[in-house]
């Protein structure tokens, strides 16, 4: 077969969908407009733990507008059928409404639904709930951990003991909030026993699944429907209580109900990144090869449900170290429960490994990158496979070259800029490269264009662009003439939308899709006798900008349209299903190098970055632009992780004290420099058709520790907890 | 939020018969529709004040400054009569809220304008301010924004305004109108300390309306300016901040204008460090040695500690922005 000319895949295009954005023509979950829709507003529970004792309405269902109150106490009892799936969790999914048992501080315990939101709003500061509180305990330090998964190689004790220099850190990393600009919200409707959602989610089939079993009726009818996600870092990966809670508050009234939560109710109706203890023992020879670490991981997860992540990985896999035993310990709470947050585990880990690298180039007086090369495996280490592709030290000289690493002084406290403490920190950072089976569906019309279909998500990253300049190429179309349509239930099913996984497994659909379409095409041209293409072998034919031709020779071809219509076909259509395959073992991560500058006010604290710059070996990249989006914004994620984000809990009660946008600080655009970003070229065909690794994770990771790396070699502080704020560095 | 009767007054006279009635006055609205939102203020009559002809920046015969209460922070902060006269009063509104804020707020409601205290804003925490007598949730709760100056068992709140450390420090005075005519009342005594009764925030009387904030003249040339201490660039309340005026002739302090935001209940005027100064030469010594009276009194909670030596250094800084090192 004749490979494709490439177009679209590789330039740097704008949003297929930018002017639908900003013209606010792009319908977010709670923007459609369903006729005879009411409104809905969740009342929280105002203690940590503990029971409802008595709930009085009268108020509320008395007040104008207000239709019905739900609560545990009239409620009907729902089926919530065992749903393994859906990205749930171990353990016992809250179910609304279903007790009197309160778990967590801001648990939904009812339900006011009224004609417009002002009359719920109102009607749900009218109900008075009475409680028996017991003291919750939300306090890591203070709750019991459960028991531990490890891992272990070689022989940690002995590595540690013959080691010349041993450290012991211990590193605390805050709970994070996604905080995605849209709110959590859905809007739901009844008609018979079909259920349709408008939601945020990213994830239809998941949120139609576990509806489906939450209220016991057939898959098939249940809707879900969500076109555009207005940023989501993971907090839409799961279907939570507030969705239910719309769809029973639908039921109950015969209405169709919008709910949508506030900020405030995001900071527990939706999950967080949880926090961290991470200890680090590391022991290593004088010159720097690394001899031991054995790390001890504890990090928060609500009572009820068993939360991990892949925080153990990048401790096993960065670097060659012989000998390494790791415990990670989750620690119930009484909390709701985390969930995934850009750079999930790889985030945390990458922390704390590369604080450790960097403190121990420090005691070393080896430079950073320097201790890195040194310790850089030539397989996995965690498991001998070997690496499908690893440029990290590509990312290193790359880097060094671009960011100036030569100007830095490695004496920490040795470079002023007036009241200014100016350090340069880097770190490395990698994201296990994850794919998944994927669905795809596609018409391609005689007018020339192309319909794609699968129930994938947008949540900023520019699905749908990159997949469109995915089938563009594969079916020789104009960008223009292909519709990439997602967010909806009835198209073919995918996986979740995030751990980088969308290009590689949706893309790969896509492409297999485009390419039957495009055959298909080609055969009916060479077997058509009417055709100029008739007799040609169809592996010397391409197609370009919706003409199909002999390679090096596009005198001899004709038009998509010209071929269905003189064939009297309406449109070919075809259907993908990808599977990642299941060949030669190989170890497939996306890696980084990230260099930051900081100035630190000697004598008031503050930290500002000045500069960043990072080097990615993320594979093929199909979409710069959009790809350059996804890197500043992972900067500047992490500069927040680094800096300024800390939910932070009350212990007394179990409440959020800080739930909202001007109390938990995210970066504005004062804090953030200039950023940059490199991309090595090539592609990692080992990792699915596309050659892609993903990125959209990968570049948070390693951001916060290459600041904290900055702050000492500016301060000669070592602080070991994230956020780093003025208090730590008086 | 509860329900309300929104009334837009067509005069003063009008304006001050509505409050005679019990109205709350509305003019930007960037704090009470907020705070209403949260049922935090429960108002029952709203009374627009925002077309009444308080929007004059005026200089006093004496060379001060009268600033209208319903000047936008914007428009006062741009105003060439405040950045020539009192830089001070400019840095501190532009360094405050956002630009969509500044150009809804105005100077009246920004001395108005209540605490950022978590707990006072959530209905379900216990919080004196809000409901007298149920306890303060911040003292032993999360407090590292809180207060270190001012305090009482009652509540340890700050007030979150920039400009009004500006005024504070100028010594501005604050015009009010009430239904028994006009009245001048300092700044100082115009916020009030919690003390047992935190609820009450304003030296102000029912129905009485904020007309214009006046700003003393000083002594020329006058070098003033705002330093804003925070965890990000923008956006931000102040950790610590220092308002700092200074009259420096030949060669010594003559007059020196100080107060503290971020700090206090309310806004911190530095009388010590003003009296160490006044006199001297400027130089690095002498910022050090005022700076060192700046947290006098203070008595810092679990969280806060740091404020204590980071309210020094921020004075310290701030008057050698200003002074200058010679």
């Amino acid at each position: 077969m004749s490979p494709q000319p490439q177009a679209a895949v590789g330039a740097p295009l704008s949003r297929v969908d930018g002017r639908l954005k900003v013209t606010g023509e792009a319908q977010y979950a709670a923007e459609f407009d369903i006729e005879g829709a009411v409104h809905a507003v969740i009342v929280d529970a105002s203690i940590g733990r503990g029971r409802i004792t008595g709930v009085d309405t009268d108020a509320a269902e008395a007040a104008p507008g207000v239709l019905r109150v739900i609560h545990h106490g009239n409620a009907p009892t729902l089926p919530y059928r065992d749903n393994p799936g859906s990205n749930n969790l171990p353990g016992r999914k809250l179910r609304v409404f279903q007790d009197d048992r309160i778990l967590f501080h801001g648990q939904p315990v009812a339900v006011v639904i009224a004609t417009t939101l002002e009359a719920a709003q109102h009607g749900a500061s009218l109900v008075k709930f009475g409680y028996d509180a017991e003291r919750p305990t939300t306090d890591l330090a203070e709750g019991e951990p459960g028991r531990p998964g490890n891992y272990s190689r070689g022989d940690v004790e002995a590595g540690l003991r013959d080691a010349d220099v041993r450290l012991d850190m211990t590193y605390r990393l805050a709970r994070n909030h996604h905080n995605p600009m849209e709110p959590h919200a859905t809007i739901a409707r009844w008609d018979g026993n079909r259920l349709t959602v408008w939601d945020k989610t990213q994830w239809v089939p998941g949120t139609q699944l576990e509806l489906s079993t939450v209220f016991d009726v057939p898959l098939d009818s249940v809707r879900v429907i969500n076109p555009f996600v207005g940023g989501g870092f993971g907090s839409g990966l799961r279907c939570w209580p507030h969705t239910v809670v719309a769809a029973l508050a639908a039921r109950e009234t015969g209405r169709p109900v919008k709910l949508v939560l506030t900020r405030k109710q995001m900071y527990f109706g939706t999950g967080f990144r949880p926090a961290y203890e991470y200890r680090m023992r590391v022991g290593s020879d004088r010159r720097g090869r690394l001899a031991a670490t054995d790390q001890g991981i504890d990090a928060e997860t609500s009572s009820y449900e068993t939360f991990t992540e892949a925080v153990m990985s990048p401790g096993q896999m960065l670097y060659s170290t012989p000998n390494v035993r790791q415990s990670y310990r989750t620690v119930p709470l009484d909390v709701n429960s985390p969930i995934w947050m850009r750079g999930p585990g790889a985030a945390t880990g990458v922390y704390a490994v590369e604080s450790a690298m960097d403190e121990l180039a420090h005691e070393l007086g080896i430079d950073p990158i320097e201790l890195r090369r040194l310790n850089e495996p030539a397989q996995d280490p965690s498991n001998n496979a070997p690496f499908s592709t690893r440029r990290l030290l590509e990312c290193y000289t790359i880097g060094a070259r671009e960011f100036g690493w030569d100007r830095r002084n490695p004496k920490p406290r040795s470079t002023r800029d007036g009241d200014w403490l100016i350090g340069m920190g880097m770190a490395s950072g990698v994201y296990h490269t994850a794919v998944a089976p994927a669905q795809s569906r596609g018409r391609l019309n005689a007018n020339g264009t192309a319909v794609i279909e699968c129930a994938t998500s947008d949540m900023g990253p520019g699905t749908y662009t990159s997949q469109t300049q995915v089938a563009a190429d594969a079916l020789g179309l104009a960008m223009r003439a292909v519709d990439f349509r997602l967010g909806d239930s009835r198209y073919p099913q995918t996986p979740p939308h995030g751990g980088s996984m969308t290009m590689a497994s949706i893309g790969s659909a896509t492409l297999d899709v485009c390419i039957q379409l495009r055959q298909q095409a080609i055969r009916l041209a060479v077997e058509d006798e009417e055709s100029p293409l008739y007799g040609v072998n169809a592996e010397d034919i391409v197609v370009r900008n919706g003409r199909l031709h002999v390679q090096g020779n596009p005198a001899r071809g004709e038009s998509y349209q010209r071929l269905l219509t003189r064939n009297d076909r309406t449109r070919l259509e075809a259907n993908a299903s990808f599977s990642p395959p299941r060949g030669e073992r190989h170890s497939i991560s996306a890696y980084s190098a990230v260099f930051a500058e900081v100035a630190v006010d000697a004598t008031l604290g503050l930290v500002r970055v000045r500069r960043m710059l990072a080097v990615y070996d993320a594979g093929r990249i199909i979409s710069p632009k959009l790809a350059d989006s996804q890197a500043i914004g992972g900067m500047v994620g992490g500069i927040g992780a680094a800096l300024l984000e800390h939910t932070v809990t009350d212990h007394r009660d179990g409440r959020i004290a800080n739930a909202g946008l001007a109390d938990y600080l995210v970066p504005v655009n004062a804090d953030i420099p200039d950023l940059k970003a490199i991309y090595l070229e090539g592609e990692d065909m080992q990792a699915d058709p596309l050659g892609v690794k993903g990125l959209a994770e990968l570049v948070i990771v390693g951001v916060a520790p290459a600041i904290a790396n900055a702050v000492f070699n500016a301060t000669g502080r070592r602080v070991r907890e994230l956020p780093i704020t003025a208090e730590a560095l008086l | 939020m509860y329900p309300f009767t929104f009334t837009k007054a067509a005069s003063t006279h009008e304006a001050l018969n509505a409050g005679r009635r019990g109205g709350r006055y509305i003019a930007g609205g960037t704090t009470l529709v907020d705070l209403m939102r949260e049922t935090v203020e429960r108002p029952e009559t709203l009374v627009d004040i925002s077309g009444l002809p308080l929007r004059e920046v005026t200089v006093t015969e004496r060379g001060g400054l009268r600033i209208g209460a319903l000047v936008r922070m914007a428009d006062a902060a741009a105003h060439p009569k405040v950045r020539a006269l009192y830089p001070v009063i400019s840095e501190a509104l532009e360094l405050s809220a956002s630009a969509q804020l500044r150009n809804m707020a105005t100077i009246g409601g920004n001395i108005m304008q209540r605490t950022r205290c978590t707990y006072f804003r959530d209905v379900t925490a216990d919080c004196n301010k809000r409901e007298p007598g149920s306890g303060c949730a911040a003292r032993e709760g999360h407090n590292r924004t809180h207060a270190i100056l001012g305090t009482s068992e009652a509540c340890v709140a700050t007030h979150p305004s920039d400009v009004a450390v500006a005024f504070a420090a100028l010594e501005a005075t604050v015009h009010l109108m009430g239904p028994d005519g006009e009245r001048r009342i300092a700044c100082a005594d115009f916020l009030l300390r919690p003390g047992s009764t935190p609820n009450r925030e304003q030296a102000i009387r029912q129905g009485e309306l904020i007309t214009a904030v006046e700003i003393p003249a000083l002594p020329r040339p006058l070098k003033s300016g705002y330093l804003k201490v925070r965890d990000r660039q923008s956006y931000e309340f102040a950790l610590t901040s220092a308002a700092v005026a200074l009259h420096v002739r030949g060669g010594v302090i003559r007059e020196a204008k100080v107060a503290a935001g971020g700090v206090g209940t309310v806004p911190w005027k530095l009388p010590a460090v003003e009296r160490h100064l006044i006199g001297e030469r400027p130089s690095e010594a002498l910022w050090t040695a005022a700076a060192e009276k700046a947290a006098e009194g203070a008595r810092p909670l679990e969280h806060n500690r740091f404020k204590v030596e980071l309210l020094k250094r921020t004075v310290e800084r701030q008057l050698r922005i200003v002074g200058g090192t010679k």
